[in-house]
């Protein structure tokens, strides 16, 4: 309900619609507590869907400032231009946001990546190894769910997952 | 011998023997010193030999003996070759101490020597560097967190396990190439709202891993892009816009091919078909519709209603109806079921319909091309038949007055025969000159296309170049920086340029040495010829002058008297001779003599007999305190 956003400043308006757009982009959403005077947690999450989805709607649909105006129709002029302003000054965050979203398509999507890189001096029963090992931790992202995964390689072990994404790596630049 | 000397005290200090500043000579040494020294040596070159081998010389005099001995047999069995015994370390003398010194020195193993010598890869360096961090930490001991010092910190504090997570930055300067003029209010929200990088991550440890990320993206696609420019682009002799514009609709054909083949099979989904205009938007949109939306984006229930709204043909406005969707949610769950059943089973309906009506359309379409197509060919066939019709309506007019007409038209015929032919001879002045100025352009655009395929290979061969030096400076930038670090770690109190010069110089002191003992044996032997030129040429005078006087020594008495003389004169230079060549030998045998007076100095003789004659005194008291004590028990 975009209409509930007339209770709020529209100093504050703009922070909020900011924050909204940040939460979008991966970043931290907005507070609750923060705004617990002005809505019930109802209205709350309801104002942060519909901004979200007019925000995705908006850009996605790459809409002309008419129409974003027309879409706040009922809201105060002062809040909908602050809105609209909001937007077409983060129309390309989001638009890259829903690119990412639109490329990570398949079942799971690496999220992000860690790895470390530690060298085994020695261990139970051989005194000196000096074998290098690679740590790696992906995020995986599969059903919207977030899932850590970590391997450990030895060189070999390193040298074949390498291979094997540089093959596909081939795969995709093919398709380029 | 200073340089000797040096040499040994370095390399005894590197054994780890404790030579203090002030000794700087082999002479210096104390008896102590010299048995710490060959101990840490015999050690070094075999650790089960030197084992046994106390360090430091113990007080008891019989002790002191004993260690003498072991280390005297210690030495032999390392296959030293000189005099040696316990008198070398008890009582020494430079010259035996010098020449064991620098047998053991140089039987030292050479390992380390060597492996500096070799230029040491990185990895060595890099293991050494981890070991002597290993080292440094494990020689710091673990404290509980509330006594850490910074210093620990770094090792124990919980900041190591921090992972390395990323989140997307905003940055002004990415979000547009530079140069382009930015909306006001993205210039509003830069200035005004946008918090500092620092700011905008919401754990303070994933501020660096999100800033590397974001900069290492950058940069591998300017690579990926300055690559593909450099070995596709300038081929293509395309400006960037126009490279990456056609680059664009050739993906944009590919996804599109793609998508339709992938539609195609699902004709009869719900919003799927192939639509008549088949832009690539619509497209896309057919493949989000038809795919379940909890499978790819995890919107949930408002999305489900959102895509209706979207996809329904009647959405008119997309905005406006967002929030329709949640206001029956809030009022009573009952009827929010109900609705929802209701909605559902009318969406189902409206899908049955939308399916209907398309596969309708879609015959309708097709019946539609197929008509459209009979409908021209029809009206091809007729134009050309009322033609045909024309040329035959005017021939019958004609017939009447055939002959003259015929004549007309034989004229007509001519007439035109001759225009074609003065047609043909104007067209062909005018082509010469053209056909001339098209092989001039052609031949312009041929060089141009050479020139500029030249060009374009020295384009890239510079830029092979430009590829090839930077690695190469890169490379030796690390080389400089290797070897600086080893300088570093390099001891720097052995000068070894001045140990080869110093060589140099002795080796060309022999070199003047030798020739100086060649130019004294030359003249040496000059003179033994002289001698025995002399020496023949006296004789030979002599036995003639003996033989004349002798004859007239017969008849004349003053002259045998004179014969006399002579014999007596021979005799006596003889001898003079026989004494000169005496006191030479007597001489050098002084000089060696001499020699030998100087080295039984150097040896110490009398300090060590007088220290031989209190260590007596010493073993003796000790003999005598235990032939006490064993008397005593």
């Amino acid at each position: 309900m975009v209409t509930l956003l007339n209770r709020l400043q529209v100093t504050e308006c703009l922070k909020l619609c900011h924050t909204v757009v940040d939460g979008m982009c991966g970043r931290e959403n907005p507070h609750k507590g923060d705004y617990c005077a002005t809505w019930s947690l109802e209205e709350w999450l309801e104002l942060l869907n519909s901004l979200t989805t007019f925000f995705r709607m908006a850009v996605g649909n790459n809409c002309s400032d008419e129409e974003v105006l027309a879409g706040l129709s009922n809201v105060s002029s002062d809040h909908s231009e602050t809105v609209h302003s909001v937007l077409r000054a983060r129309q390309e965050e989001i638009k890259r946001t829903l690119l990412d979203r639109t490329t990570s398509i398949s079942c799971a999507t690496l999220q992000d990546f860690d790895w470390q890189l530690k060298l085994a001096l020695s261990s139970d029963k051989i005194t000196s190894l000096h074998t290098p090992l690679l740590n790696l931790s992906l995020d995986m992202k599969e059903n919207g769910v977030l899932q850590p995964v970590t391997l450990e390689m030895n060189r070999e072990e390193l040298n074949a997952l390498i291979s094997s994404l540089e093959a596909a790596n081939k795969v995709v630049l093919q398709l380029k | 011998m200073e340089e000797v000397d040096k040499i040994l005290i370095h390399a005894l200090k590197q054994v780890g023997t404790e030579v203090s500043e002030e000794v700087d000579s082999v002479k210096q040494f104390s008896s102590e010193l010299i048995v710490e020294a060959v101990v840490r040596c015999i050690r070094v070159i075999d650790p089960g030999l030197g084992g046994a081998l106390p360090i430091s010389l113990p007080p008891g005099m019989s002790a002191r003996f004993r260690v003498g001995m072991s280390l005297a047999q210690a030495c032999q069995d390392l296959g030293y070759k000189g005099e040696i015994g316990y008198q070398t370390f008890l009582y020494s003398n430079e010259p035996e101490i010098r020449s064991l010194l620098m047998f053991l020195v140089e039987k030292l193993p050479r390992e380390s020597a060597e492996a500096s010598d070799q230029p040491t890869g990185k990895s060595v360096v890099l293991q050494r560097a981890i070991a002597a961090a290993i080292r440094a930490q494990l020689a710091v001991p673990w404290l509980p967190a509330n006594c850490r010092l910074p210093l620990h910190e770094e090792t124990q504090g919980p900041e190591t396990l921090h992972s390395f997570h990323v989140q997307p930055l905003s940055l002004p300067y990415c979000t547009k190439a530079a140069g382009q003029k930015q909306r006001k209010e993205v210039m509003d929200y830069w200035r005004d709202i946008l918090p500092p990088v620092t700011a905008q991550a919401s754990h303070h440890a994933s501020v660096m891993a999100s800033l590397m990320e974001q900069h290492t993206a950058e940069l591998s696609a300017a690579q990926e892009w300055d690559t593909e420019w450099n070995n596709q682009g300038l081929l293509s002799r395309l400006t960037p816009q126009e490279y990456r514009s056609r680059k664009l609709t050739r993906l944009r054909k590919r996804i599109e091919e793609q998508l339709r083949s992938a539609a195609l099979p699902h004709p009869e989904s719900s919003f799927g078909g192939p639509r008549s205009t088949s832009d690539l938007g619509e497209l896309l949109q057919t493949f989000r519709g038809s795919a379940p939306p909890e499978q790819i984006l995890s919107k949930g229930t408002h999305f489900t209603h959102t895509q209706k709204f979207t996809f329904t043909p009647d959405s008119a406005a997309v905005t406006s109806s967002i929030p329709t969707g949640r206001q029956s949610d809030a009022d009573i769950q009952l009827r929010h079921q109900e609705e929802l059943a209701s909605l559902q089973q009318q969406f189902q309906q409206l899908c049955s319909d939308v399916d209907q009506l398309t596969a309708d359309m879609k015959h309708m379409s097709v019946t539609n091309t197929q008509v459209l197509d009979e409908l021209k060919q029809r009206v091809l066939g007729n134009s050309e038949k009322e033609e045909r019709k024309q040329v035959k309506n005017k021939t019958i007019d004609l017939l009447p007055d055939a002959d003259n007409n015929l004549l007309k038209l034989q004229a007509l015929v001519e007439a035109s025969a001759n225009r074609v032919v003065n047609l043909a001879s104007q067209w062909e002045k005018h082509r010469a000159p053209l056909i001339d100025e098209h092989r001039r352009l052609k031949e312009i655009c041929s060089n141009q296309d050479l020139e500029s395929s030249r060009k374009l290979s020295e384009i890239k061969s510079l830029h092979e170049k430009i590829r090839v030096s930077t690695e190469e400076a890169k490379k030796k930038e690390e080389m400089y920086k290797q070897l600086v670090t080893e300088l570093e770690n390099l001891s720097q109190d052995v000068s070894r340029s001045a140990y080869t010069q110093r060589i140099l110089e002795i080796v060309s002191n022999i070199k003047k040495q030798k020739e100086e003992i060649t130019k004294i044996l030359s003249d040496t032997k000059e003179l033994q010829k002289e001698i025995n030129n002399l020496t023949g040429k006296l004789d030979r005078t002599f036995a003639v002058t003996d033989e004349l006087i002798f004859k007239d020594a017969k008849k004349d008495e003053s002259v045998r008297k004179s014969y006399k003389y002579l014999a007596a004169l021979h005799e006596n230079c003889n001898q003079l001779i026989q004494t000169i060549e005496d006191t030479g030998t007597i001489l050098r045998e002084i000089r060696d003599l001499e020699e030998q007076i100087e080295t039984e100095n150097g040896n110490k003789t009398v300090a060590n007999l007088e220290r031989i004659l209190d260590d007596y005194k010493a073993i003796r008291q000790e003999n005598s305190a235990l032939a006490a004590k064993v008397r005593e028990g």
